[in-house]
């Protein structure tokens, strides 16, 4: 499925799944977490597809049952008995608070592996970058140099390798194998270097102007419209989540339930990624 | 007016001092390129092309002793020997454009269109400003369709035309650029030199570029400066008549049955991943023993990945492979740097020596027989790309290699080199060595080959002798008239 974000300014992914990891994170109660877990999933399905997130899911899952499983094992608080193991009581409302601890973790989880398909380096740099000229710049040479390294140093062993005729006939001549391969890898990136030294001073790089930078992205109509709305939705679900959280407990017994409205802000924030790829998808029907 | 102005300009890089005379680069130069002109500079590797153009480019003047004059845009650079920073930094950068041979090296950014943005960032440019230039730009060089791609994803000739339309993008009067083409193949070639005409007749940018293979740039001239001899072309008919006595002596090794060939391929398929396409698929081939035998094909039909499977550096995933001289064998990459590892060209030679068992004797000899003697206290990254090339192969012949796999060998070689790399290649041959090559030069397979095959789409199309390959080929041949060949005859 194609990531509904990506005809966005990154800043509207960006505050989003950041709003969405910080509530995620913060507030432990079952219906949120229910409902974060549920905002993941669909999220995830949306901007990864529904293949990558089974898999995540997956993985995600056992961790989310040993959460559950350690608390019911090692925390005895709760008023509902479950079963009884000799003079050891399992209470249903530690398996409850286990459960909910485990879907918070998968929920994080899930809301990272989006963040990380919705903000790559282009998107974090055009965020980040006009905090940080100099910063920009050099990440992008070291996103650039560094996959550059890995294959060299791949292309040097396999040259080295190639030449039979001169092949390590000891143990020590091997390691100095080894070692050779470093330093032509230095060499070469330091070669590399005073070039590509003279190629940015030949366009001006250090010329005495002030730099700029150059913004790929453009915050338009809608870029607001979306980051208005999950701004709004956020400052919402602030009191309303401070109150269905003060007044829950989990022990002794599993009580003090907010009322369904309570709950309204965060539903709407975890409909958002989906209500943008559904709009997506009405549209091309 | 002129917009380049050099008179009587000498040149001698910072030495020990003991004949400031000899060690002169350049001597008494003198130029005039008019605004508007495309300038050819040729001469043989080494002959201070690339000291020349840097001379004219302030930010990248080289350090040294000057006598003469230098005026660029009308602006003096050099008065009477002395450097005058008469121009502004920020008009240097943008109306005076420069670029290099290597392709990679000069990338700095990560993405396309940011590479192209570095300049504009670096003036200062407003964002509106910046928007409309790289669009400008972009669509006039033709990169719209790979703005978003990684710099790293591209091929060597995409990747120097991103380099041109860094510079452009500046809006530079004058272009200087310093063999933009010895790294690439002749399609890129091709259509780097075609851009660069545009960028000259359309936009009327006056365009002054060093090249040791001036015939690709004939067509767009105006002005030709000769530095050096590069030698004169000689005809495919004469070199043919020497070369048939040859291949007629080679045709009873090419028919007789071999008992152990050196490489037999069949059915070879390989890929680089195991979701990747096959590059190769079906390979048959078979490298006889003693023989020299080329590989040619267009570019991304696999030609360097079949010498890298024959290597066994690569491990084909199905089909047979037999390398009989596995054991003594030595490969030539594709770039001779990945071989370098010592501070000066004599070392470099000496660092096998005791392993490979030869003689202080013979690394002498082969800095002579390549022509490096007086380069043997240099660094080898300070030779030219030519040089490189050569040294590397040089370093691979004294192991004693009985087979030498050679990815492009002659790739940066100016015609003499060529012609020489040509009677070194024939020398392994006569001494019983074995040699298999992948070139996109025709002129140098034709020349040098015993047989040749032609790849095409992970197959091998078919393979023959040279005389007959190249005579049942319309498309696939070499040309009529070459320097190559004028440097053999």
């Amino acid at each position: 499925m194609h990531n509904p974000f990506r005809t966005y300014h990154p800043a509207v992914a960006f505050s989003y799944l950041a709003c969405a990891i910080v509530f995620s994170m913060a507030i432990m109660q079952p219906v949120y977490a229910a409902l974060s877990l549920a905002g993941a999933v669909a999220c995830s399905c949306v901007t990864r597809g529904v293949r990558k997130t089974l898999r995540t899911l997956g993985g995600v899952a056992v961790l989310a049952c040993i959460a559950a499983a350690a608390n019911v094992v090692f925390v005895a608080a709760g008023s509902t008995e479950l079963l009884r193991v000799g003079a050891r009581a399992f209470y249903l409302e530690s398996l409850v608070y286990g459960v909910c601890s485990g879907c918070m973790l998968a929920s994080v989880l899930l809301w990272f592996s989006s963040y990380a398909a919705c903000m790559g380096s282009d998107a974090s740099m055009a965020l980040f970058g006009n905090v940080a000229p100099t910063v920009t710049l050099m990440v992008s040479q070291v996103l650039h140099l560094v996959p550059q390294f890995v294959a060299r140093g791949r292309t040097i062993v396999a040259s080295q390798d190639a030449v039979t005729s001169a092949e390590a006939r000891t143990k020590r001549d091997a390691a100095s194998d080894r070692l050779r391969a470093i330093s032509v890898l230095a060499g070469w990136g330091m070669e590399d270097g005073l070039v590509r030294g003279d190629a940015m001073r030949a366009r001006g790089y250090g010329c005495g102007m002030r730099r700029t930078t150059y913004k790929r992205y453009r915050i338009r109509r809608a870029d607001a419209a979306v980051f208005a709305a999950v701004f709004a939705l956020a400052i919402a679900n602030v009191p309303c989540a401070w109150f269905a959280v003060s007044g829950f407990s989990f022990y002794p017994a599993l009580e003090g339930f907010a009322p369904l409205w309570a709950y309204a802000p965060y539903v709407l924030l975890m409909a958002v990624a989906p209500a943008l790829a559904l709009k997506e998808w009405w549209q091309w029907r | 007016m002129a917009i380049v102005d050099v008179c009587g300009f000498s040149f001698a890089y910072p030495g020990d001092g003991a004949d400031r005379d000899a060690a002169r680069v350049l001597r008494d130069v003198t130029l005039s390129v008019e605004e508007g002109s495309f300038c050819v500079l040729t001469g043989p590797t080494g002959c201070g092309k690339t000291t020349l153009l840097r001379s004219l480019k302030p930010e990248l003047a080289p350090v040294g002793e000057r006598a003469g004059h230098v005026d660029v845009l009308g602006i003096p650079l050099v008065i009477d020997g002395g450097t005058a920073d008469s121009m502004a930094p920020r008009d240097s950068a943008a109306l005076i454009g420069y670029v290099m041979q290597d392709p990679d090296a000069q990338i700095v950014c990560d993405t396309v269109w940011h590479e192209i943005a570095f300049g504009l960032e670096n003036i200062g440019m407003s964002q509106d400003a910046m928007r409309r230039r790289i669009a400008e730009v972009a669509h006039f060089l033709g990169i719209e369709p790979w703005m978003r791609a990684n710099t790293e994803t591209l091929s060597g000739g995409q990747k120097q035309l991103v380099n041109l339309a860094g510079v452009l993008a500046l809006r530079p009067r004058l272009l200087l650029l310093d063999e933009p083409t010895a790294q690439l193949d002749p399609n890129a070639r091709r259509l780097f030199l075609m851009a660069l005409e545009r960028v000259n007749r359309e936009l009327g940018i006056t365009v002054i570029m060093a090249t040791h293979a001036p015939e690709d740039v004939e067509r767009m001239a105006t002005q030709r400066v000769e530095m050096g001899p590069i030698g004169e072309p000689g005809k495919r008919a004469d070199v043919e008549r020497a070369l048939l006595t040859r291949w007629g002596s080679r045709r009873a090794l090419l028919n007789g049955s071999q008992p152990v060939p050196a490489i037999e391929a069949q059915e070879v398929f390989f890929r680089y991943e195991r979701t990747a396409p096959w590059v190769l698929r079906g390979v048959d081939v078979r490298v006889r023993q003693g023989s020299v035998h080329a590989f040619v094909g267009g570019n991304g039909c696999g030609k360097s990945t079949l010498l890298k499977v024959l290597s066994g550096i690569a491990k084909s995933q199905r089909g047979r492979l037999d390398n009989a001289l596995r054991a003594s064998q030595a490969m030539l990459p594709q770039d001779p740097k990945t071989l370098f590892v010592c501070d000066s060209v004599a070392e470099e030679l000496d660092e096998w020596r005791q392993r490979c068992g030869y003689a202080k004797a013979d690394e002498a000899k082969m800095l002579e027989r390549f022509g490096l003697a007086a380069h043997a206290a240099q660094h080898p990254y300070d030779l030219s790309g030519g040089q490189q090339q050569k040294l590397a192969f040089a370093k691979l012949l004294l192991t004693g290699a009985r087979l030498l796999l050679l990815d492009e060998p002659t790739k940066g070689l100016d015609a003499q080199a060529c012609a020489d790399a040509v009677r070194i290649v024939r020398g392994l041959a006569d001494e019983g060595r074995t040699v298999a090559l992948v070139t996109h030069d025709l002129d140098f397979a034709y020349a040098c080959a015993d047989e040749v095959s032609m790849l095409f789409d992970g197959e091998i199309a078919c393979t023959q002798p040279t005389g007959d390959f190249f005579a049942e080929n319309l498309v696939y041949r070499p040309n009529e008239e070459s320097r190559l060949f004028g440097a053999l005859l």
